[in-house]
């Protein structure tokens, strides 16, 4: 009798159970063009997922992606980027010329510059943040990016010039560094330079000449710490620094020194210590935004609460409920605010992509963020007419440690690279493209791409035999290495769902192809972080890598230092090789040079390229102006709502120019 | 009596301080920073930025100012991620959220719960008795990540009715989804203590003795056996309240509201020292003051329970 009750109450539960999953079926593949309501805002509104809680809305301190999204709206700088191309186009500077080296940059800025309370924006705004931003006690988490402004890194770092108080003249690095890089244009006497930029038929009169700009071209001062014990430390390792610097004064860098200059109110110069052909596309970067002075110095850390804020942006802070939402409105103090089409935009922290998708679907929010469709749900909402499928910048490798037996034989590293095949791999994940190199394929035209060997399994075991570990084919054609101490190799992921399915795919092509079965371990984001900075890891690591500006230098210097790859490989023909192409004017010349420096780190194989995402997200027909950039930056001033149905995008938009 | 809540409330500041202390030395022992990301920071940053939060000192300094703040002004400091916000502040704003989400699923759990319970006790071996603990079974076995998507799908996606996520203030349409998947649970354990409570009560010396004075049904259950058959349902619910005010992680993230319990969840992945220590202590003395509260609730309940 009792267990009757129990079946039939299973039974009913089992019954209930399945009348979810074929509803949640019904709801998911319903064969609507798009997914889910295209009823436009009633006002001309944007509402969007930002991922996290942004950290802060001072543009200057904070690294973060969701953070940069948002200042987009609320700041400028000197260059904007291209919706569509991430390109640098002309935003509070109208208009620049760059010298023959891309070392020295002048910007004449438009005169009609407003903060949103009125004030006007001059050159010394544009002093005043990069100073800013390279003080110490700033803790901007971007500094290093303008560490290419002269004596910039020296500042930030509380170094100290050396000078002769008899003569007043100062040190020189190239007195004490035979290694040290040729002067940069930027850093040679004016007078010889006279042919330092490009004729240029607009500039009719030669830019205003200063004291400091004579100064910026003096050469390159000798810099030592600021602190006692760490000089003498230098000095001591030293001998022939440590007597020439007896006698003389140390005078300690003030952010006056920092290679940046408002010539007069509305031209603004910056001098750097090296050529960076890159540099102008860098300068979109939130660190290179500018910040209002006065509020900044009299509310301190609170100067970016929503009751003190001001900005300089198409939009300003109408409200800010940290978690909840953040509303920016049109700042009508906008230089361009004829031309920014929205009223308001919403930003909602949501960290649930599952929830993110669902206010998407019935309709209130206009769009997602980048990767905001769930792994599983992509073969589905990939049909979709408001799907977003473009190249990003952006690459998916695997890591590995380099400094631990027995990856640290180059053999051993190219043989696990060799047997994993990339294409069946990218067809798996459908939303990326195979990957070779160290560059997402065809992001730069004209860059030369190299082409490494692609899979080959037979290639590899015979690579691994070389280095001593024999591979070995079984009766049922299966491959076995007994040798290889797998025991010493493991596959590390960050813990999340579908990076355990990528780990298991990788393990999988090991062991046909080598016979080497690689144990997988996953690790909290933060524990795995840690270990990936300090090498304490043996074997493999999930890697990826955004471009933080279009060229390929931000995917090839991450080897530059050590510290960013997590590999523990440094090589300093590689570091020569990346400053030889920067210091080299032609565009395609330069291009070879990287390319170059690419094929041979990739030769050394740190690192194991895998594939070239998509973006994935959705966006809404009626949202213009709005593209899917392969920054996944959108300047919010060109986003409109478009209620004219015939006007409205029914595929991915394209990304040249019309 | 009064001695008593004194005593108890006296013990509660060594409890919280050890509270802080544990979770201090655990935030420590955790690998990784606040400000570690996938871009790793240049050298020369990262010593900035450990300079500027005093990551640089030894690790008794670090404790000592961290406790010291604490005890001396009650002021838990400034969150590491978000620049300049207190965490004091935080809390003040998060809470009402919680809070609100919480009172309202211990409510509809009381009332549900208490109801179907004693039902089912009543009227024991009836279909009433098995329906409802089946479904009590189910709310208990269905864990809140399932609920809440499972009701997202079917009213908000399916049907259309209620907002799916995102908190719009109180009272507001969009409670009800995340009220309803955060009281199942309670619901169901609630419940099931009623029944098992209530059977126990009922079969006691002192119902009986109620019935043969000739009471009216009504009277000897209202008056006596729930006041009896509750007790349970007293111990259990007193912490119960203190998590459900406190906020809930799942909850919280499933339907996007700004409450405690999603701060939580991201002061820990954050590394977020303060606001993962204000937090803690906060849940601390909520859970504390409850079960004090279900101490006196008992004293009052059952007449044979006298504290000295």
């Amino acid at each position: 009798m009792h267990s009757d009750k129990l079946k039939q109450t299973v039974g009913l539960v089992l019954l209930a159970a399945l009348a979810l999953a074929n509803h949640s079926c019904n709801v998911v593949s319903s064969n609507e063009e798009f997914f889910g309501s295209t009823t436009p805002p009633a006002r001309n509104i944007f509402r969007y997922v930002t991922g996290d809680e942004p950290e802060t809305l001072d543009p200057t301190i904070s690294n973060g992606q969701p953070e940069a999204r948002i200042y987009l709206g609320l700041y400028e700088g000197l260059v904007e980027y291209n919706p569509k191309t991430l390109a640098p186009e002309p935003a509070l500077a109208e208009r620049w010329h760059i010298n023959n080296d891309a070392s020295e940059f002048t910007f004449h800025l438009r005169n009609t510059g407003r903060w949103s309370n009125g004030d006007p924006i001059d050159a010394n705004d544009f002093v005043y943040s990069f100073r800013r931003a390279l003080k110490k006690e700033t803790a901007s988490k971007n500094a290093s990016m303008a560490f290419y402004l002269k004596y910039g890194q020296a500042y930030y770092e509380q170094r100290v010039f050396v000078r002769d108080p008899k003569t007043a003249q100062f040190l020189l690095a190239k007195d004490f560094d035979p290694n040290s890089p040729p002067e940069p244009l930027s850093g040679s006497p004016i007078d010889t330079a006279k042919s330092e930029y490009l004729p240029d038929s607009k500039e009719t009169t030669p830019d205003p000449d200063s004291a400091f700009h004579h100064q910026m071209h003096t050469p390159t001062r000798l810099t030592l710490p600021g602190d006692e014990k760490k000089r003498n430390k230098s000095l001591d390792a030293d001998p022939k620094l440590k007597q020439a610097v007896a006698g003389k004064e140390f005078v300690p860098i003030k952010p006056e020194d920092i290679g940046v200059e408002a010539v007069n109110k509305y031209m603004l110069r910056i001098s750097l210590s090296q050529p960076a052909p890159f540099f102008l596309g860098l300068l979109a970067h939130q660190v290179f935004r500018i910040v209002p002075r006065n509020v900044v110095e009299k509310y301190g850390d609170q100067w970016a609460h929503a009751e003190h804020i001001v900005t300089c942006g198409p939009f300003k802070v109408k409200l800010w409920k940290p978690y909840d939402q953040l509303v920016l409105e049109r700042d009508p103090m906008y230089w361009d605010a004829a031309n920014v089409k929205l009223d308001e935009i919403y930003f909602y922290p949501i960290l649930d992509n599952s929830t993110a998708m669902n206010m998407y679907k019935v309709g209130e929010l206009d769009a997602l963020y980048n990767h905001a469709v769930p792994n599983p749900w992509v073969h589905i909402i990939k049909t979709k007419k408001d799907y977003m499928d473009k190249g990003e910048a952006a690459i998916d490798y695997l890591i590995i440690n380099t400094t631990k037996f027995p990856l640290n034989n180059p053999k051993v590293r190219k043989a696990f690279n060799l047997s994993i095949d990339k294409d069946a791999y990218a067809n798996w994940r459908r939303i990326v493209k195979p990957l070779n190199g160290f560059m997402p394929e065809g992001m730069f035209p004209g860059y030369p791409q190299p082409k490494p060997e692609p899979f080959n399994p037979a290639e590899a075991r015979r690579l691994l035999g070389e280095a001593g570990y024999p591979v070995s084919q079984n009766a049922d054609g299966s491959w076995s290495c007994p040798k290889f101490p797998s025991d010493q190799v493991e596959f590390v992921f960050n813990t999340q769902a579908q990076n355990r399915s990528f780990a298991e795919w990788m393990q999988a092509q090991w062991k046909q192809n080598l016979g080497i079965t690689v144990g997988l371990r996953n690790m909290e984001w933060k524990t795995f972080l840690d270990a990936k900075a300090k090498l304490d890891f043996k074997g493999f690591m999930r890697g990826a890598w955004g471009a933080d500006y279009m060229d390929p230098f931000t995917f090839l210097s991450l080897f530059y230092t050590g510290a960013d790859s997590g590999t523990g490989w440094q090589d300093p023909k590689y570091v020569a090789m990346l400053d030889e192409a920067n210091r080299t004017l032609d565009h395609q010349k330069r291009y070879d040079l990287l390319a170059k420096a690419e094929a041979y780190m990739i030769e050394q194989q740190p690192i194991i390229p895998l594939d070239t995402p998509s973006v994935n997200w959705l966006k809404k027909p009626y949202v213009k102006g709005m593209y899917p950039n392969p920054g996944s930056l959108y300047p919010w001033k060109y986003v409109y709502i478009e209620r004219d149905q015939a006007k409205w995008d029914y595929s991915t938009p394209s990304l040249t120019a019309e | 009596m009064l001695r008593f809540i004194v005593r108890r409330l006296l013990i509660t500041i060594p409890t919280i301080l050890v509270v802080i202390s544990i979770t201090w030395v655990l935030i420590k022992l955790a690998p990784g920073n606040f400000y570690s990301g996938e871009k790793v920071l240049s050298p020369a940053v990262e010593k900035t930025i450990r300079e500027k939060y005093g990551l640089d000192k030894p690790w008794y300094q670090q404790y000592g100012k961290t406790m010291w703040t604490i005890v001396r002004h009650l002021d838990f400091g400034t969150s590491l991620k978000y620049e300049g916000q207190s965490v004091n502040t935080i809390i003040k704003r998060s809470l009402p959220v919680s809070a609100t989400i919480g009172i309202l699923a211990y409510l509809l759990a009381l009332v549900v719960g208490i109801t179907a319970g004693s039902l089912a006790a009543l009227k024991q071996n009836s279909k009433w008795d098995y329906t409802s603990m089946a479904l009590a079974m189910l709310g208990i076995s269905v864990p809140n990540f399932v609920l809440g998507p499972i009701l997202v799908l079917i009213f908000s996606l399916g049907l259309y009715w209620v907002p799916p996520s995102r908190w719009e203030g109180f009272p507001s349409r969009n409670l009800i989804l995340p009220v309803l998947t955060l009281s199942a649970v309670y619901m169901a354990y609630i419940a099931r203590l009623t029944r098992a409570g209530m059977l126990e009560v009922l079969r006691s010396d002192y119902i009986r003795t109620a019935r043969a004075k000739g009471l009216r049904e009504r009277d000897v259950v209202l008056k006596h056996a729930l006041r009896g058959g509750l007790m349970p349902v007293v111990s259990y619910t007193g912490p119960a309240l203190a998590f459900l005010l406190t906020g809930t992680v799942v909850v919280e993230r499933i339907f996007a509201l700004p409450g405690l319990g999603n701060y939580f969840i991201q002061a820990s992945l954050n590394r977020d020292e303060p606001l993962i220590i204000g937090i803690v202590a906060f849940i601390a003395i909520t859970l504390l003051l409850m079960n004090l509260l279900v101490d006196i609730a008992y004293a009052y309940l059952d007449p044979r329970v006298r504290y000295q």
